[in-house]
């Protein structure tokens, strides 16, 4: 019982994470229809970020991991792919792909190809005990700053005209664009949204390892990526709940399969994938078997 | 008796253009190979990789460029048919030391090494074909995770199942050396010359009708999903040369080279030519390793008469994907812009019809 | 701009359009005043949804665009939105997750003066009660007809001087066609021009100062109200 409990918090945290980075690709590809790969490489950024300039206190090395997931991410956008706009969605992401692999390089140039190291809130890696059941310390903060995050996105999606502007984008661009929102605003806030979101994810992943290397963020984005299609990456609430869906699926995997078998977890969530893609292609969130606009 | 003569003249250079589409590529991949070879043992080593390159790009292409349908898994079946080789051709006293909870029968199992790439071909296309009715219903970006995930199976199972391959995360060593620069060629020029041939086939010529209008297909009652399957499996099997030609030539195999890096690799060679026609694949693959080869060269240091050139170590593979993603933003039909080769100097649309548009 | 263009309204001059080479416009000229409602009638593939979209700006096109005098060629469909021309498009796309009240209020995002805002919207509200009634309720919730005047709705809340619209008919019923075209009446004789796109040509002929029949990319005819009674004019506009 009171290791279903703990494997449980586990699972809704990893669950978040995943919604998170899912999300941050399901912001942009409502827009402009772009599965970002490099995503991945937004979360190495700030990861990075974080691990270098953790001995300056949290206070500074938090908004400057934001900052830099921001900055990348707009920059992804200027440089790359405000040039491609007339292409479908597989040209798209092969860029992305070719462009989270460049990124890779330039880290590993920058910052070798070993690992760098810092204790990022190394008070967050304790258990607590909550009633006799002991939880990680980070499983709950994860929760709690998922939720933070999501409410305030809401909130912003939904009470602020800039929200409902890019509310409205990511549900028909093409219509958005007639009735009078500008295309590079909504854009670009998607990007910065996504950068942010990507901050987070970076910022729960580097207290869980401690340490960043030039791949850092390369299986979270695959599977947050996975999460995204199977829920439905055509709307924004389909991303988070199939990307929180992976995670959770995941880390039960990792909980409960027998000893032998937890190095096979991902692929259990692979073929998972394959079997909803098979059943849902629009993904499980969008009605009927209708095929992603392109 | 003119005009008989007109009508012969035509007809011959019909069937010559496309058969001069193959036997351009043929010569071009020759003497590049040859030429490059010639400036010594090292570039032998790097021509024959990039000899091992040009099959799974010739593969890719067979799968993407007829049937328009994305797809990350093909490395899976080059990992397929390098693991393949490599059980066959590893010396079972080597097996029993360095493979010692491999199951009994390839313990045991041997073959030799052309064979053994033949079956690696067959466990390739096997994989595909057994994958393909379920994979291949799928478009887009669907079909570009689906086949991902495909990828990520295999090589989770090749990572870590010790029973049919190394114990998790490890290499396989001792693989024979058999292969030099001058066999891999003979197997590039037959991939080539089968992907040719297959492009006339029935299937083939279905799923590009399929691909360019693909209304009008359905409305002539072709199933597009079984044509695809044929396409996936026989371009699996390809796919499985490949690996196993990557296991001689690497002779070391290990999970993780042939995963998401490789996978961009081809890919980006592909994208670079233009993925809807054989020239695409065959060009794409020979700039791009070309490319790679001065790099590689390059971030050794060449000398050019007093001057010694170099660039930092680390930059080669960062100018490959910009290469790509600079390919991708201005060219996005590739270096042949779909169309293939007629000597001399002339190209052809691919057979049929137009390249799609994009969106 | 060396020749000052003074004149007031629409004017489409020798406009072209073509998908991948393919024409579907063919050099169309035509002008719509204030005040005026203009029809486009013709069959199916006549060219009529992609004019209103060239003048738009989003779908690439040849010739001369200018509102009120000035030059919109290369502007991008928001910029349109905000020289004073609104389009209402086929199949009204309404932002079916948002509320009513959002979708208008996305509407505002065009306005070129903010500060009338509120009276932009009440004025739309009367026109259209149902709309005030239903202000919480998601768009997707709505009925056709509903659907269609939260469309007008809130292309008006742009304030614009012409107001284009890709068959409001459609898929409608006649209670529901008749609301909308009332709501059109008013909206023209409150000053604006109205470009009516429409299949059912009778009823577009009758209503509008001017109806223009295009085929093959070409206008054919023009018409007046009074034509609408002539069935032979009306075949010919559709089969000649």
């Amino acid at each position: 019982m009171n290791q279903l409990i703990q494997s449980l918090v586990d699972a809704i945290s990893a669950g978040a994470v995943l919604g998170l980075a899912a999300l941050a690709i399901g912001l942009v590809f409502g827009v402009i229809r772009l599965a970002n790969f490099a995503t991945g490489e937004i979360i190495t950024a700030a990861a990075y970020s974080l691990i270098l300039t953790w001995d300056l206190g949290w206070y500074i090395s938090i908004p400057i991991s934001i900052i830099v997931a921001v900055l990348i991410s707009l920059l992804m956008e200027l440089a790359v792919f405000s040039r491609m706009r007339n292409h479908g969605p597989a040209t798209l992401l092969i860029a992305s792909f070719g462009l989270s692999f460049l990124l890779q390089r330039v880290y590993e140039l920058i910052f070798g190809n070993n690992v760098r190291t810092a204790p990022i809130a190394s008070g967050l890696a304790q258990s607590i005990d909550i009633g006799g059941i002991r939880v990680q310390m980070l499983s709950v903060t994860t929760i709690v700053l998922a939720a933070v995050l999501l409410i305030a996105l809401q909130l912003f999606l939904t009470k602020t005209s800039l929200g409902l502007q890019l509310k409205a984008a990511a549900a028909d661009f093409k219509t958005a664009r007639l009735v009078g929102i500008p295309a590079g605003r909504v854009i670009g806030l998607s990007f910065a949204l996504s950068g942010i979101l990507a901050a987070a994810v970076a910022f729960v992943l580097t207290v869980q390892s401690g340490a960043v290397g030039p791949n850092f963020g390369v299986r979270i984005t695959i599977l947050a990526l996975i999460g995204a299609v199977i829920g439905g990456i055509d709307k924004i609430s389909g991303s988070l709940a199939g990307g929180f869906l992976v995670g959770f699926v995941t880390s039960m995997l990792a909980s409960w399969l027998p000893q032998d078998l937890t190095n096979f977890k991902d692929a259990f969530v692979f073929v998972l994938v394959i079997g909803v893609l098979l059943f849902k292609p629009s993904g499980l969130l969008i009605k009927g078997r209708g095929v992603v606009r392109t | 008796m003119s005009t008989a003569s007109a009508v012969d003249k035509s007809s011959l250079r019909w069937r010559l253009g496309p058969i001069w589409s193959l036997v351009s590529l043929l010569l071009i991949v020759t003497a590049a190979t040859f030429i490059t070879a010639s400036f010594g043992k090292s570039l032998q080593v790097q021509v024959q990789y990039a000899l091992v390159s040009l099959v799974i790009v010739v593969a890719l292409q067979i799968f993407i460029g007829t049937s328009g349908v994305l797809s990350f898994g093909h490395v899976a079946f080059v990992a397929m048919g390098a693991w393949t080789v490599g059980l066959l051709t590893i010396d079972p006293m080597l097996k029993e030391n360095l493979l010692p909870d491999l199951f009994p029968f390839l313990m045991h199992a041997q073959a030799p090494w052309v064979l053994a790439i033949f079956i690696g071909a067959v466990v390739g296309g096997l994989l595909a074909l057994i994958v393909a009715p379920v994979l291949m219903r799928l478009n887009g970006l669907q079909a570009g995770i689906a086949t991902f995930a495909l990828l990520g199976v295999v090589n989770l199972v090749l990572t870590y199942w010790s029973s049919i391959g190394p114990r998790s995360g490890q290499s396989m060593v001792g693989i024979p050396e058999v292969l030099d620069y001058k066999l891999a060629l003979v197997f590039a020029l037959g991939a080539i010359i089968f992907a040719w041939l297959f492009q006339r086939t029935r299937p083939s010529r279905l799923l590009r009708a399929a691909r360019e209008d693909g209304i009008a297909a359905a409305a002539s009652g072709i199933n597009i999903v079984t044509q695809r399957v044929i396409v996936f499996a026989v371009s699996g099997a390809v796919a499985g040369v490949a690996g196993g030609l990557f296991a001689l030539t690497n002779r070391v195999v290990q999970s993780s080279q042939l995963y998401i890096d490789l996978t961009f690799l081809t890919l980006a060679m592909l994208v670079l030519g233009g993925t809807l026609s054989l020239s695409g694949a065959v060009i794409g693959t020979l700039v791009f390793s070309a490319i790679d080869v001065f790099l590689t060269n390059l971030q050794a240091g060449i000398d050019i008469g007093s001057l010694s050139l170099s660039i930092p170590q680390g930059t080669r593979p960062i100018i490959l994907g910009l290469i790509l993603v600079l390919m991708l933003i201005f060219r996005s039909t590739g270096l042949t812009g779909g169309r293939e080769f007629v000597w001399p100097f002339r190209t052809v649309r691919p057979l049929p019809g137009n390249p799609p548009t994009n969106e | 701009m060396s020749t000052a263009d003074t004149r007031q309204g629409l004017h489409v001059e020798n406009l072209e359009v073509a998908y991948n080479g393919v024409p579907a416009v063919r050099g169309i000229s035509f002008e719509v005043n204030a005040g005026e409602a203009i029809g486009l009638i013709g069959p199916n593939g006549a060219g009529k949804s992609s004019t209103l979209l060239a003048i738009m700006g989003a779908t690439p096109r040849s010739g001369l665009v200018t509102v009120h005098g000035n030059d919109i060629s290369g502007l991008a469909p928001e910029k349109v939105v905000r020289t004073g021309l609104a389009l209402v498009p086929e199949g009204r796309h309404v932002f079916t997750e948002l509320s009513v009240m959002d979708n208008l209020r996305l509407g505002a995002v065009a306005r070129r003066d903010k500060s009338s805002y509120k009276e932009a919207l009440e004025h739309v509200l009367d026109l259209f009660p149902i709309l005030r009634d239903f202000g919480h309720r998601h768009a997707g919730l709505l009925s056709g007809g509903q659907q269609q005047q939260l469309a007008i709705g809130r292309a008006l809340m742009s304030d614009p001087d012409i107001l284009m619209l890709d068959e409001p008919s459609l898929g409608l019923s006649p209670t529901a066609v008749d609301t909308v075209f009332e709501a059109l009446d008013v909206v023209r004789k409150a000053g604006k021009a109205v470009l009516i796109v429409e299949q059912r040509a009778e009823f577009t002929i009758a209503f509008s100062d001017r109806t223009y029949v295009l085929h093959d990319g070409v206008i054919t005819l023009s018409l007046k109200p009074e034509d609408a009674e002539n069935v032979e004019v009306l075949t010919e506009a559709y089969f000649g």
